[in-house]
């Protein structure tokens, strides 16, 4: 309590010492600690990209005939990165597919259609669905949901990459939600009650008005979901099957696969630190790291754009 | 309470905090494969009782495990199977020690409704049709019609070194058949007790009402894998459960080592279904 009042005469010498203390940082000391601050960040995604790309220079001299290839055997010297980098982006694209519609199309509703005490709760609720770990919904995918893929389509395992996408869609759902209901209700009252005064109708406000104002979040929101669904380990690596293999044909999500950081789970402690096997396993991981800064990127010109435009 | 109380309070038990994880006793950690875990893990409770010294047990599988010894982030390794050249060459400055402290078997398992179908054998050259990708119907074998569900291990695993060996003379051999990759044992159950027609190789000790070993059938003779037969060496699959130690191992560890190797030690072995190294 004394702290808020500071200056009453009665106040006890050490408080006034207390006082002092903080008055001291000068404006130059907080500027250069803010500084460094940065450029220790900065450092780091520096040092982490030097790090995984010194790494795996060696790899590709060490196995450059076999890395574009489809066979995985390190005790054959055979490191085929093929079926791994395939395994990724469809996960990806499909939970991508299945997420964003239904995630936007929530966030509309929630957003233009419900009450303030509905969108609070149904945000509360979200939030707490985004930060349930990883595992957990690894556990719910081996226990009921390749169970259930499984019986639907008559399959002898359900551990494929369609259970893996429908996982992962889960999983990035309430990112995508909560991220792009925040654009949409962002949008400016007055746009909406203009909208309305010339007579559009609801369905017209939100295409017309309210669509075009948040593209810029929404289409962040969209590539920070998808950096999740890319980097995604442990819910992936239970339910995918860990198969090396480019499924035949290619589109068929209904057999195993394997993504690239399954693969980094099952094998990264087995690897000798140094070895071929190692340093492949470091050249998949820069690819996934430049994938997901890349896209980060984007999201981030995106939403600053999106932000100049208001 | 006032911000300056609260600042003072979280900084106490910050320290607190790094305390408690600096003062940890010196514990011995164990990890490595998931074959020799449970009975590690059940001796190292009774050996806590007994002494009072905390072993930490980790699974990992066993090429996670001499990795980590060999790095020096654990006191003992845990292999179901021997060190490869390879492995061994990782670490040309350090001289290791296998103790063996158990025999297992790695049985062909299959699901229930398989083996109530009637598959109760197979040879070591149906086997290798099956994971060869040869055949892909249990009808090939007198079994229903139905496409056979091939559970393979993860490359490292000593259980798929043990298996790939005897059955398919190469211990990294390829396994085009494959529909499934797996790590741990207790992944691998739950994978076959699920499906309605899996195969799969599993340690001995992992068998259940759900998971059944098949028998293996060798010039006209049936082989069950028992323990009587594991014993005997008859059951043609089999393999030591080790582990492994580093020449420059600290006290507390080689305590843990004795204890494991002693009648009751060796007892933990014979509970979780895996036959003594010295009865």
């Amino acid at each position: 309590m004394h702290l808020s009042h500071p200056k009453t005469p009665t106040a006890h010498a050490s408080h006034l010492e207390f006082h002092k203390l903080r008055t001291l940082p000068s404006r130059s000391f907080i500027y250069s600690y803010a500084t460094l601050s940065a450029l220790t960040a900065t450092l780091l995604v520096v040092l982490i990209l030097g790090l995984l790309a010194y790494q795996s220079g060696s790899a590709i001299f060490e196995a450059n005939d076999s890395l574009l290839g489809s066979v995985w055997s390190p005790a054959k010297n055979q490191y085929g990165i093929l079926p791994m980098l395939y395994g990724s982006l469809i996960v990806m694209v499909l939970a991508m597919g299945l997420a964003l519609p239904i995630g936007i199309l929530t966030a509309l509703y929630i957003s233009e259609t419900r009450s303030e005490t509905v969108r609070r709760l149904s945000k509360t609720m979200l939030e707490i669905l985004a930060g349930i770990p990883s595992i957990v919904y690894g556990l719910i995918g081996v226990a009921f949901l390749s169970l259930w893929v499984a019986d639907i389509f008559y399959l002898q395992t359900g551990r494929v990459i369609l259970t893996a996408s429908l996982l992962l869609a889960i999983m990035i759902l309430p990112t995508i939600i909560t991220l792009t209901e925040d654009a949409f209700s962002n949008v400016a009252t007055p746009y909406r009650e203009n909208a309305y005064a010339l007579g559009l109708y609801r369905f017209e406000v939100i295409k017309e008005v309210i669509l075009p104002q948040a593209k810029g979040d929404v289409i962040g929101a969209a590539f920070l979901a998808l950096g999740r669904a890319l980097g995604e380990t442990m819910a992936v690596m239970l339910v995918i099957g860990s198969l090396d293999r480019i499924p035949t044909p290619a589109y068929n999500i209904l057999s195993s696969a394997q993504t690239i950081t399954s693969k980094l789970g099952r094998e990264i402690a087995e690897s000798a630190f140094g070895s071929t096997h190692f340093n492949v396993l470091v050249l998949m991981s820069l690819i996934l790291v430049v994938i997901t800064l890349s896209l980060t990127g984007l999201a981030h010109i995106l939403f600053k754009s999106a932000g100049s435009n208001d | 309470m006032t911000k300056q109380n609260a600042i003072i309070s979280l900084s106490c038990s910050l320290i607190a905090l790094i305390c408690i994880s600096c003062s940890a006793p010196n514990h011995v950690s164990v990890s490595g494969s998931t074959t020799v875990l449970p009975t590690v893990s059940k001796a190292a409770e009774s050996f806590k009782m007994e002494t009072g010294q905390t072993i930490i047990v980790n699974a990992g599988g066993s090429g996670a495990g001499f990795n980590q010894l060999g790095e020096g982030q654990t006191d003992i390794g845990m292999m179901s199977r021997d060190i490869t050249q390879d492995e061994l060459d990782r670490f040309p400055n350090l001289n290791f020690k296998i103790i063996p402290i158990g025999t297992d078997a790695v049985v062909p398992v299959v699901s229930s409704e398989i083996y109530a179908a009637g598959i109760r054998t197979l040879s070591f050259k149906d086997l290798d049709a099956i994971y060869s990708g040869t055949v892909d119907n249990w009808s090939a074998f007198g079994g229903p019609d139905k496409a056979i569900l091939v559970i393979d291990k993860e490359a490292s695993s000593g259980t798929r070194h043990t298996f790939m060996e005897i059955v398919m003379g190469d211990k990294n051999a390829l396994a085009p058949g494959a529909d499934l990759v797996l790590g741990a044992n207790n992944e691998e159950q739950t994978a076959l007790a699920q499906s309605d027609s899996a195969i799969g190789m599993l340690s001995h000790a992992w068998m259940n009402a759900d998971v059944i070993g098949l028998s293996i059938k060798q010039n006209g003779v049936l082989i069950d894998p028992t323990l009587e037969n594991i014993r005997s060496g008859v059951f043609p699959i089999t393999r030591d459960l080790n582990l492994i130690i580093r020449s420059d191992i600290r006290p507390e560890a080689q305590a843990f080592i004795d204890y494991m190797l002693s009648a009751e030690g060796q007892k933990h072995v014979a509970n979780s279904g895996y036959v003594e190294k010295r009865p």
